[in-house]
């Protein structure tokens, strides 16, 4: 079994599907010109490292508020 | 259409679905036909203007009419004709809203929609939805009184209330802005509607999550824009409920986070104020009326047949509830602003908008929370509900009506998104704009793609934590709890404060009686003396127990 195979064996279908289009997406970066409504934006994949480290962050701070903000679920009960 | 839904009783079931239905349609039909101001009513020195139409009011009324209709066609298999009139009306209240061209008519309707929709939450039929609908009420007459009274005050110094542009730095203004501020649920004021938009039924959330809210965005459009205050209140609008969403456990509660969110991007847009900007506020007002519908009626239908919408009770149903599935992918995908559905064509104009005006922290914050309303709203809702783990729920498919309301709003995000040329037509302004270049839809996917991806290693690499029952404190807890500890505090001085003084008293008297019958015993046992003192014990106790009378 080539390594691919076994890659997109262990990571599941669709999720090898999403991978596969993030790298085109990657590639289409220098098919065209593109450029973003602030001059940030127009660094190479800056909107991919964006949405990959905002969803990190969100996930992160999360779970770190789950203990702050999260209580029993008759907590407004009792 | 108002005084219409209250003929509602008068039909069987069947007919009553198709004369609301009727209903809807010929109040849209006369939006066509009346423009302008009309009715006219003087009381006293007030004119009341009953009916102002223009190029702002119309996309909302046009939106409005298509979410009674679906929201109709969604809950046509409800037995009971209170909670249709409750919807009628408060639908039939919220477009009288939009056509107020005077502020105490605007109060009126205001108001209307308060008592109208509280019903809905009272249909929950739960001790959770009476309790939360007290609160909603309380909250949403408190919005009406700051709204009167600021129409009061405009009214004594102008001799007129109009329903325009008001000055943020006037009394009457700041009243006026803080009453809208609360339906639209501005940080810190948006505890009611986490607290009570879940509570009310399948149905009924549906309806609430359409009207009152976006009515105070049109208020806010046409009152304060480009009031600069907004654009930050805005942006902590979408910033914060991204993480309240994210460890939600009740999916219902996850899009009332997830419709603050939301909101938060029309009011920057209507802080910016510039042309490109309103019609970006009220493109995304109408577009996301329907995909944020789309998901309620989704998670309606898996409450109805499965009878809870806790992530942490579902998943698998994808397997049972196919078509539901679907339509709430339609949904997520839509809110998510993926191109080619009716949320990147909206928001791309508010994100347009802040690039053209250079606020580019703003427009970071709102890229972040894009990447957030992609987390919680378009990947947690239809994963955790219809995917994730298999629950060992058996549901069937939702009802045909509720299949049939969510396809066409289904249809409706996907044409939106196809055809933003025809949508942009019924916007106020009539300003050129094209979303679908180059750019445009390679940074959007390529955002969207990678959070996307972010959550798909999160979750295959177990990180993800499991949902789990909870409660998530918002900004509701300070009136729910921490008021009423305060409140505890005090009361419990108080009485402290009694029992020492009555413990004094009761000292103090002991004293004496003791102190006149040594001396009634040293003077030989008068029975004069004793008289006295026995009339003396008696008025003391008399004192004590009037006091305690009346502060007890």
């Amino acid at each position: 079994m080539s390594i691919f195979k076994r890659f997109v064996k262990s990571f599941g279908i669709p999720n090898s599907i999403a991978l596969l289009i993030c790298i085109i997406l990657l590639l289409l970066e220098f098919a065209g010109d593109r450029h973003g409504e602030t001059k940030y934006e127009d660094f190479i994949f800056f909107p991919a490292f964006f949405g990959f480290i905002s969803c990190i962050v969100i996930f992160k701070v999360g779970v770190a508020l789950r203990s702050v903000f999260m209580r029993d679920e008759d907590y407004y009960d009792k | 259409m108002f005084i219409g839904a209250f003929l509602i009783p008068l039909f069987p079931h069947f007919y009553r679905q198709i004369y609301m239905l009727l209903l809807v349609i010929l109040s849209a039909l006369a939006l066509f036909s009346v423009e302008g101001t009309h009715f006219v009513i003087q009381l006293k020195n007030i004119n009341f203007i009953l009916h102002q139409s223009d190029s702002l009011s119309f996309p909302f009324a046009i939106v409005f009419h298509i979410a009674a209709f679906i929201i109709i066609i969604y809950g046509s298999h409800i037995k009971d004709w209170k909670e249709q009139l409750a919807i009628m009306s408060y639908a039939g209240a919220s477009i009288a809203a939009l056509h107020a061209g005077d502020l105490f008519t605007l109060f009126l309707w205001w108001e209307a929609t308060a008592f109208t929709s509280v019903i809905l939450i009272f249909c929950g039929n739960t001790l959770r939805a009476y309790r939360s609908a007290f609160r909603y009420i309380i909250i949403q007459v408190g919005s009406g009184i700051l709204l009167l009274s600021g129409a009061i005050l405009l009214f004594q110094s102008n001799d007129e209330a109009i329903f325009q542009q008001l000055d943020i730095n006037s009394t009457p203004g700041l009243l006026i802005f803080i009453a809208f501020g609360i339906k639209a649920a501005f940080p810190f004021l948006n505890g009611w509607l986490q607290d009570s938009y879940p509570e009310a039924s399948e149905v009924g959330t549906v309806a609430l999550s359409s009207f009152t809210t976006k009515l105070a965005i049109y208020a806010l459009a046409r009152s304060f824009a480009g009031v600069e205050v907004l654009i930050y209140i805005g942006a902590l609008m979408t910033f914060f409920p991204i993480f309240f969403a994210v460890i939600e456990n009740d999916l219902r509660r996850v899009l009332a986070f997830s419709l603050n969110n939301q909101l938060g991007f029309m009011v920057v847009a209507i802080g910016i104020g510039t042309e490109l900007a309103i019609n970006g506020a009220v493109a995304h007002a109408f577009a996301h009326i329907i995909y944020k519908g789309l998901l309620f009626m989704s998670m309606g239908a898996v409450l109805y047949r499965v009878g809870t919408c806790k992530a942490s009770e579902l998943g698998g149903l994808f397997k049972y509830m196919p078509i539901t599935a679907v339509c709430s992918i339609v949904g997520a995908v839509s809110i998510s602003a993926f191109p080619l559905f009716s949320g990147f064509v909206a928001k791309s104009l508010i994100m347009s908008s802040l690039g053209y005006e250079g606020l580019t922290l703003i427009y970071f914050m709102l890229l972040f929370a894009s990447a957030g309303v992609l987390h919680h709203s378009g990947i947690k809702i239809p994963f955790f509900a219809f995917f994730a783990h298999n629950s060992g729920l058996k549901p069937k498919e939702a009802p045909i009506n509720m299949i049939a309301a969510m396809l066409i709003s289904s249809l409706l995000c996907i044409l939106i998104g196809i055809f933003p040329s025809l949508f942009y037509q019924i916007l106020p302004y009539n300003t050129y704009y094209q979303p679908y270049d180059f750019s445009h839809v390679v940074s959007q996917l390529q955002l969207l793609m990678f959070a996307v991806f972010a959550f798909i290693c999160l979750w295959h690499f177990k990180i993800y934590p499991p949902e789990l029952n909870s409660t998530v404190l918002n900004s509701d807890w300070f009136y729910r709890v921490l008021f009423y500890r305060i409140i505890n505090f005090f009361v419990n001085k108080v009485f402290n404060i009694w029992d020492n003084l009555s413990f004094n008293i009761m000292t103090l008297i002991k004293f004496l009686f003791l102190k006149i019958q040594n001396s009634s015993i040293q003077s030989g046992n008068s029975a004069v003396k004793v008289g006295r003192s026995t009339v003396l014990i008696l008025f003391s106790l008399g004192f004590v127990l009037v006091c305690n009378y009346l502060l007890f």
